[in-house]
Formats: structure tokens, C-alpha cells, sequence
């Protein structure tokens, strides 16, 4: 059941690089290619970026690709949307639907194309970040940020319990489908209610051990995280700067071009 | 309903950024008010925060449609109250961005507005409502997550017609065609989620009332009331 991200990001190739060189990279990379007006600077970033997570990082080839359908349906049916509904120019292409008439024009494709490519660029930085790096590390990060202690407090033990609960509700689900809680659709949705109640009922009585284990062990609201100090190696700070100047020059380069 | 990363323009997304950030420092602010009067809320938080990701990662029976997971604010915003809520709501999002590759990290902001603050706000309205005039327990729960559902996709629509509006017609053409759109896979999968909470409810009154009524979700009375129909 677990095949969440952070999986991958514990055993990865790319461990030991800093985490805020890492973090640097990949939201540079996000904005870069959210504000930029071409699609050929994301579609770089989108490609680059893929290669250093599949090559560099070591994430298996079949997951990282499984990893992109994600983002492909919303993407597509919300850039057709906006292909549809916008534009001027020339008709590329048009239809008659239910005595509708929809067209596609040159401005619309344009800007569809550009959200596409967009979305494929951001989705590939946040996948880097995702699979490089784990969320403790994060985490450490967040604490030199001045977020306010409660909410990183908040997160650190979502974080843990969202482990203990997956385990649960697959042990959970896997005991209703042998006793065949999935036939028909009565059945199931009674199924997932009884499924969902019981983790709340459970992950409640987990969080009142919890507040008797922690007063046990002279909680006051701070859990403590050593931060293992990996200064980023100057070499690596070289190759991100280098990798980061180039993308944002083609950025730059090619604001005026125009594809279609 | 999440925007994927890089779908919204440039001041779009720092827009909802903002529009969301005095919203979620208030509930950040009442949450820590609520840690101060009782130090058990915090761990109880926690769970909640990381059950409503795991309701979030679990696929609903039966719906068309690839994306058709609950959305758990619903519960949360009964429970909880919507300010609450949405500080859980940044929280899960940024774990569903990074995880589930739900979402993303530029559009964090508007996906807080719409999951986090607008469905919600509109959930416990309802469900407010709804128990003052007096309909029963389940039918509230139901409308409230049916409801804060539809309010989520609602407002998703509008931030995508606000950041591309038709050329003919304008925000409003562009909104009925998003809205149209989703409606396909949405207006069912909220019914689902309405009816899988509601299902909820009566489970946890049947074995553990005693939670709803310290988070003064439902009062002893209606409890007892609840449990005799059952007999």
C-alpha cells in the first residue's frame, strides 16, 4: 500500500547532498518555469529535471514515468478548456457538438500548449524535490524559516501518524475485500464508511495514548530534531548554480518566440 | 479538487497566496490559543490532520472519473471549526503536493482557498444551520460535506476563469465551461463523500459518542436521542 514519494526520497542516490541546495534547485526550477511565457524554457526544465531524478538521484526509471501520468489528466482537460474558450486569430480547427460550434484559434492553442508545458516543468521540479529529498530534512529547514513552532510541531506528528494509519487501513481494506465487502456498490460504500470510522476512531484513541505518552516523557510542546550539519560541497554548489544561470537564460532568450 | 503545479499565471497564484494567508494565520492563532487552555488538543489535532490525508488517499468505491478521492474537510470543519481546519488543510496539501503529487507548491495558495478555507467555511455554515433547525444529525453531516465539496469545486472554477477568462464572454463563459467540466466527475463524487461521512457519524455515535460530545459537536441530547432509535 505505502508507494508514497518519501519512500524513494529516504534511499535515494542524492541523500547526501544538503537539503537546502536541494530545496534551492527545485523551487527555482518551480518558479522559473511558472512565470515563464514560452513553453520551451518548462519543456527544458521538464526534461532536465526528469533526467537528473531518473540519472543522478536513481529513481527507477518505471515509477518516475508512472509519477507523470499524475498530473496529465487535469492538465489536459483543463488546457482544453482554456483552447477552447480562448483566442483570436486564425481557426485551427473546429466542430459542431449539440448545435455548438467550438473552435480552436491560434491564441488559444498557443496558451494551452504554454500550461501544458508548465505544469509538465513545475510537476518535474516538485517531483525532484519530492524524491530527493525526505521530509525530516525539510522539516529541519522549516525550523531556520521562523514557522511558527506550533505548526511545524503539528506537522512533525502528522507526518509520523499518516505511516501508522496507511498500514491500517490497508490491513483494513484487505480484510473487507476477503470477505467480499466489495460486491456491489451498497456494499462497498458501506464498506469505505465502516472502513473510514473505524481509522477515526482508532487514530483518536491513538492520539489520547499519545498526549499520556508524551506527558510521561515531560513534553512541552517542542520535540527536538538534530539537524545532521551537511554543508553543501562547493562542487555542487557549482553545477546547481551553472544548471540554474543556463535554464534562466533560455528562460530570458526566448520570451519572444512564438511556436504556432 | 487540486490546481496542478504551474497551471496558474503569474499574479494569480501570488494572489491567493495572499488572499489565504491572513485566513490561515488566524487559525494558526486559535489554534494556539486552544493549545494553551488544554495541552491534549495538540496530538488530537495531529491525528485528525493525518487521518484527513489517508481519507485523501483512499480511492472512493464507484465513481467515474481517475482523480475521485474525499476531500475530509468536511469531518474536519464539524469537528474542528473552519479556522482550524484550515491550518490542516496547508498542512495535508503540502504532504499531498509532495507525496501524491496532488497539487502543487505555486498553487498551494489558491488550493488552500478552495479546500482549505472556502469548503470549509461553507461546511460548517450549513452544518450549523442545519442542526438549529432541527433536521436530523445524519441529513446535517450529509449536506454540510456534500455541500463544502461543491463549494471547493465552485471556487476552483472561478480561480480558473478568473486567471483565463474568454475572449467572448469573459470570466463568466469561461467559469460555466470549467464548472460544466468537472461537474462531470464532481457533483457525484460529493454526493459519495456526503453519504460516506454521514455513514461515519453513525459509526462513531454508535461506539464512541462520547468524542462528539466533548468537541460540542452534537449535544448529550441528541445522542441519547440517536442511540434510542437504534434500539
Amino acid at each position: 500500500m505505502h508507494n508514497l514519494l518519501d519512500d524513494y526520497a529516504i534511499s535515494n542516490a542524492l541523500r547526501e547532498t544538503s537539503a537546502r541546495l536541494k530545496l534551492f534547485l527545485g523551487l527555482w526550477a518551480i518558479l522559473l518555469s511558472v512565470s515563464s511565457t514560452t513553453p520551451i524554457a518548462p519543456l527544458f526544465l521538464a526534461i532536465t529535471m526528469s533526467l537528473i531524478t531518473v540519472m543522478l538521484a536513481k529513481i527507477p526509471g518505471r515509477i518516475y514515468s508512472r509519477l507523470l501520468l499524475v498530473p496529465l489528466s487535469f492538465a489536459l482537460l483543463s488546457a482544453g478548456v482554456v483552447a477552447f474558450m480562448h483566442g483570436s486569430g486564425q481557426t485551427l480547427f473546429s466542430l459542431q457538438l449539440f448545435g455548438l460550434n467550438l473552435a480552436i484559434r491560434e491564441e488559444g492553442a498557443n496558451l494551452a500548449v504554454l500550461l501544458i508545458a508548465r505544469t509538465f516543468g513545475g510537476m518535474c521540479s516538485l517531483y525532484f524535490i519530492a524524491l530527493t529529498t525526505p521530509m525530516i530534512e525539510i522539516f529541519a529547514v522549516l525550523k531556520t524559516l521562523h514557522i511558527p513552532q506550533s505548526v511545524i510541531e503539528l506537522s512533525m506528528m502528522i507526518y509520523r501518524y499518516i505511516f501508522v494509519f496507511l498500514d491500517q487501513a490497508a490491513m483494513i481494506h484487505s480484510a473487507q475485500m476477503m470477505r467480499l465487502g466489495d460486491a456491489g456498490t451498497k456494499n462497498s460504500l458501506n464498506s469505505f464508511a465502516m472502513l473510514c470510522s473505524v481509522l477515526f476512531l482508532r487514530s483518536w484513541e491513538q492520539g489520547e495514548r499519545l498526549i499520556v505518552a508524551m506527558d510521561s516523557r515531560c513534553y512541552d510542546g517542542k520535540l527536538d530534531l538534530m539537524e545532521p550539519a551537511k554543508g553543501a560541497k562547493p562542487l555542487a554548489i557549482l553545477a546547481v548554480a551553472a544548471y540554474l544561470a543556463a535554464a534562466t537564460a533560455i528562460a530570458v532568450l526566448t520570451r519572444g518566440v512564438i511556436l504556432l | 479538487m487540486h490546481i496542478m503545479e504551474g497551471f496558474l499565471p503569474h499574479p494569480w497564484w501570488e494572489i491567493w497566496f495572499l488572499l489565504s494567508l491572513p485566513v490561515v494565520a488566524f487559525g494558526v492563532y486559535k489554534m494556539n490559543r486552544m493549545i494553551m487552555e488544554s495541552r491534549e488538543t495538540l496530538p488530537l489535532l495531529a491525528v485528525a490532520g493525518a487521518f484527513v490525508f489517508v481519507l485523501s488517499s483512499l480511492k472512493l468505491p464507484s465513481v467515474t472519473g481517475s482523480c475521485s478521492h474525499p476531500t475530509g474537510t468536511g469531518m474536519g470543519t464539524i469537528i474542528f471549526g473552519p479556522w482550524i481546519t484550515s491550518v490542516l488543510a496547508v498542512i495535508v496539501l503540502v504532504y499531498q503536493a509532495v507525496f501524491l503529487a496532488h497539487g502543487g507548491l505555486t498553487t498551494l495558495g489558491a488550493n488552500t482557498f478552495s479546500m482549505g478555507i472556502a469548503g470549509p467555511a461553507v461546511g460548517y455554515l450549513v452544518y450549523k444551520a442545519a442542526t438549529k433547525v432541527g433536521l436530523h444529525l445524519y441529513l446535517a453531516v450529509f449536506l454540510a460535506a456534500t455541500l463544502a465539496d461543491w463549494a471547493t469545486y465552485l471556487v476552483t472554477s472561478v480561480q480558473l476563469a478568473l486567471a483565463f477568462p474568454a475572449t467572448f464572454g469573459g470570466v463568466l463563459a469561461s467559469f460555466e465551461a470549467f464548472a460544466a467540466i468537472f461537474a462531470i466527475t464532481q457533483i457525484p463524487l460529493a454526493i459519495v463523500e456526503g453519504m460516506v461521512t454521514a455513514l461515519m457519524f453513525k459509526y462513531i455515535v454508535q461506539l464512541r459518542s462520547d468524542v462528539l460530545v466533548r468537541m460540542n459537536v452534537v449535544s448529550q441530547n441528541t445522542i441519547k436521542k440517536l442511540k434510542e432509535a437504534l434500539t
